[in-house]
C-alpha cells in the first residue's frame, strides 16, 4: 500500500479563513446601518424620547462601540459605506467597477475618486478575482444558496444546472457601460449584487423598507437556485467580468501538482465557478477561493507565483498508480 | 436551443432596459424633492452619483432618502430630501463623504454655504401663513439657520424670504400650518438658464 500524503497542508484551512472573512464583511454591512442609527440618536440628545426598540439599538451599539470610541457622533464616521464605495478607518476605497462606470458615464476623470480604486485594482492584478471569493457580500449569500441547492438536490428536488457561455458577462459589462453613457446615469450600480446588498441592507435597517434592488437580487438568487449553479456570478456579473479581465495575468495562481493528483475530480465538483482544476483549467475566472485546495484529499493543489496557468499536465500520477494497482489485483 | 432562447431573452431584456426611460417617462407633476446640499447640476449629478449611499449613512438628521423608481430609472437609488418630512441642517457632512464629488465638499461656514448651496428657495403662501393672516407666528423665522440672511420678519412676524435662502427646508419642516404655508421650490425646477 502506498502512503498517499505525509502531512496535510495548512493551505486547506484557507477556505475556513475565507468564510470567516465573508461572514465578517457581511456582518459589518449589517452593523453599519445600526451604527448610523445610533449616531443619529446620539446626535439628537434625546434618549428618553426613543421608542423601546430604538433604545435597544442604542444600548446595544453603545455597548459595542464604547470601548473604541469616545465621541460616537463623529468618531464612527470613519466607518461608512459599503464594498461598492466605502470609508474604512479613514481610508476611502471603491470598487473598480464603480470608478469605471463613473468615468464612462461622466466622461471625465475625477482624481480623488480614481485613487480610491487604486488598492483594489493593484490587488486584483496580483491576486486575480479575489474580491468575488473573499469579500463580496453577495458571494456570502450565493454560497449559502448553493449549499441549500446541494441539500435540495440530495433530497431529490430536480434543480437546473445549465451551462451557458461565460463570455456573456463581458457583454453585460459592455452593454451596462454603454447604457450608462447613453442614459447619463450609472446603471451598472443597479445590476451589481454587492452594491445592491450594501444599499438594501441600509435601506431595510435604517430607512425601514427594501428598495427596488432587492427584487433584482432575489431574482438572481432564484436564477442560481433553479436555473444555473452560481449562474449570476459565472455568466452575468459585470463586476466579475471586470475583475476577470484585470486578473487575467494575475501572479497568484492555484496549480495542480500532477505527481500527487489521484484524479478524484472532487476539485471540479466543488468549484462553484465551473472551472476544471482536474485538467489544469483555471483561467481568468478563478477567484482563488481555495475551495478546491480544501477539498483535495491528496494536497495536489498548491499556490504558485506565475502569470500563466500550467498547460494540461496529463492525468494525475497517483491515479495512474491506483489504476495499475487495480489492474494488477485482477 | 437553450442558449439561443436565453440569448434572445437577454437581448429582449437589454432592449427593454434601453427603452425603459421612455416607458417610465418622468411625470412633470412629480412630487417635489430636493437634492442634498452642494450637488452638481441635475444632469451632471446623475452622471457622477455612483449610488453608494454614504451621504444618507452619514446624515446625522436622517434627512436623506433614496429613490426607488418614483423618479424614473435614471434616478434609482439617488439621494433626495423631502423637507416637510425631514429637513437639511446644513452640516455639510454628505459633501465630505461623497467619493465622486457628485455632492461637493463645502466647509461649514456661512459664506461658503451661501455661495455654493442652492437646494431651492422658500416661498410663502400668504393666504395660508398665519402671520400674514393677522395671527403672529414667526416659527419659520425662528427655525431658519440663517436668520436675517435668508429670511426676515416684518410687522406681525410676517416672513419675507430673501435672495440668499439656500433651501434647507427647516422653515417648511417647522411650519405649524397644515398644509404648510412656506415651501421650498427646488432650484432645479426654477427657471434657470442652462449652461
Amino acid at each position: 500500500m502506498q502512503k498517499i500524503v505525509a502531512k496535510p497542508s495548512s493551505l486547506r484551512h484557507l477556505n475556513k479563513l475565507r468564510w470567516f472573512i465573508l461572514t465578517l464583511v457581511f456582518s459589518i454591512l449589517v452593523l453599519l446601518p445600526f451604527l448610523h442609527l445610533y449616531q443619529t440618536y446620539v446626535a439628537a440628545h434625546a434618549y428618553d424620547l426613543l421608542l423601546p426598540n430604538e433604545k435597544t439599538v442604542y444600548d446595544a451599539m453603545e455597548w459595542l462601540t464604547s470601548p473604541f470610541v469616545k465621541n460616537p457622533e463623529h468618531d464612527l464616521d470613519m466607518l461608512k459605506g459599503t464594498t461598492w464605495s466605502g470609508t474604512l478607518f479613514g481610508l476611502k476605497l471603491s470598487d473598480p467597477l464603480a470608478v469605471l462606470s463613473q468615468v464612462a458615464t461622466s466622461l471625465s476623470l475625477y482624481w480623488p475618486f480614481l485613487l480610491t480604486a487604486l488598492i483594489p485594482v493593484v490587488a486584483t492584478i496580483i491576486l486575480g478575482r479575489f474580491f468575488c471569493g473573499w469579500i463580496c457580500p453577495a458571494t456570502f449569500i450565493y454560497e449559502l444558496n448553493d449549499t441549500v441547492a446541494a441539500w435540495l438536490r440530495r433530497a431529490g428536488v430536480p434543480l437546473g444546472d445549465k451551462i451557458y457561455d461565460k463570455r456573456i458577462k463581458y457583454l453585460v459589462l459592455t452593454v451596462g457601460l454603454i447604457l450608462s453613457m447613453l442614459l447619463g446615469s450609472i446603471m451598472t450600480a443597479a445590476i451589481y449584487p454587492p452594491a445592491i446588498i450594501g444599499r438594501e441592507l441600509y435601506y431595510v435597517i435604517a430607512q425601514g423598507a427594501f428598495g427596488s434592488g432587492a427584487v433584482f437580487f432575489i431574482l438572481t438568487i432564484l436564477f442560481d437556485l433553479l436555473v444555473a449553479r452560481r449562474g449570476f456570478c459565472r455568466y452575468m456579473c459585470p463586476g466579475g467580468a471586470l475583475y476577470s479581465l484585470l486578473g487575467r495575468y494575475r501572479l497568484l495562481r492555484i496549480q495542480r501538482v500532477v505527481e500527487q493528483c489521484n484524479d478524484c475530480k472532487k476539485c471540479n465538483v466543488v468549484c462553484e465557478f465551473g472551472l476544471d482544476p482536474l485538467q489544469d483549467g483555471f483561467g481568468q475566472e478563478c477567484n482563488n477561493c481555495t475551495a478546491c485546495i480544501a477539498v483535495c484529499p491528496t494536497d495536489a493543489l498548491k499556490f504558485k507565483i506565475q502569470i500563466h496557468d500550467q498547460p494540461f499536465q496529463g492525468p494525475g500520477h497517483l491515479g495512474h498508480a491506483y489504476r495499475n494497482q487495480k489492474s494488477g489485483d485482477q | 436551443m437553450q442558449r439561443r432562447a436565453f440569448l434572445q431573452s437577454l437581448t429582449a431584456t437589454a432592449a427593454l432596459l434601453a427603452m425603459s426611460p421612455h416607458l417610465v417617462a418622468k411625470s412633470q407633476a412629480s412630487f417635489r424633492f430636493l437634492r442634498p446640499p452642494g450637488v452638481l447640476d441635475e444632469e451632471e449629478f446623475l452622471q457622477n452619483c455612483i449610488r453608494c449611499g454614504k451621504c444618507g449613512e452619514i446624515c446625522p438628521n436622517r434627512t436623506i432618502k433614496y429613490f426607488s423608481t418614483e423618479n424614473g430609472v435614471d434616478s434609482i437609488d439617488t439621494p433626495y430630501i423631502v423637507p416637510r418630512e425631514q429637513a437639511c441642517i446644513l452640516c455639510m457632512k454628505c459633501g465630505d463623504v461623497c467619493p465622486t464629488g457628485a455632492i461637493q465638499s463645502i466647509p461649514r461656514e456661512m459664506n461658503a454655504i451661501l455661495e455654493k448651496v442652492e437646494m431651492g428657495t422658500a416661498r410663502v403662501d400668504r393666504s395660508l401663513c398665519l402671520s400674514w393672516q393677522g395671527k403672529t407666528c414667526g416659527v419659520c423665522y425662528r427655525a431658519c439657520p440663517l436668520p436675517n440672511v435668508a429670511i426676515r420678519i416684518g410687522r406681525l412676524e410676517q416672513p419675507h424670504v430673501l435672495n440668499d435662502c439656500v433651501g434647507c427646508g427647516l422653515c417648511e419642516r417647522s411650519c405649524i400650518q397644515i398644509p404648510q404655508a412656506i415651501r421650498i421650490i427646488p432650484s432645479k425646477s426654477l427657471s434657470k438658464k442652462s449652461g
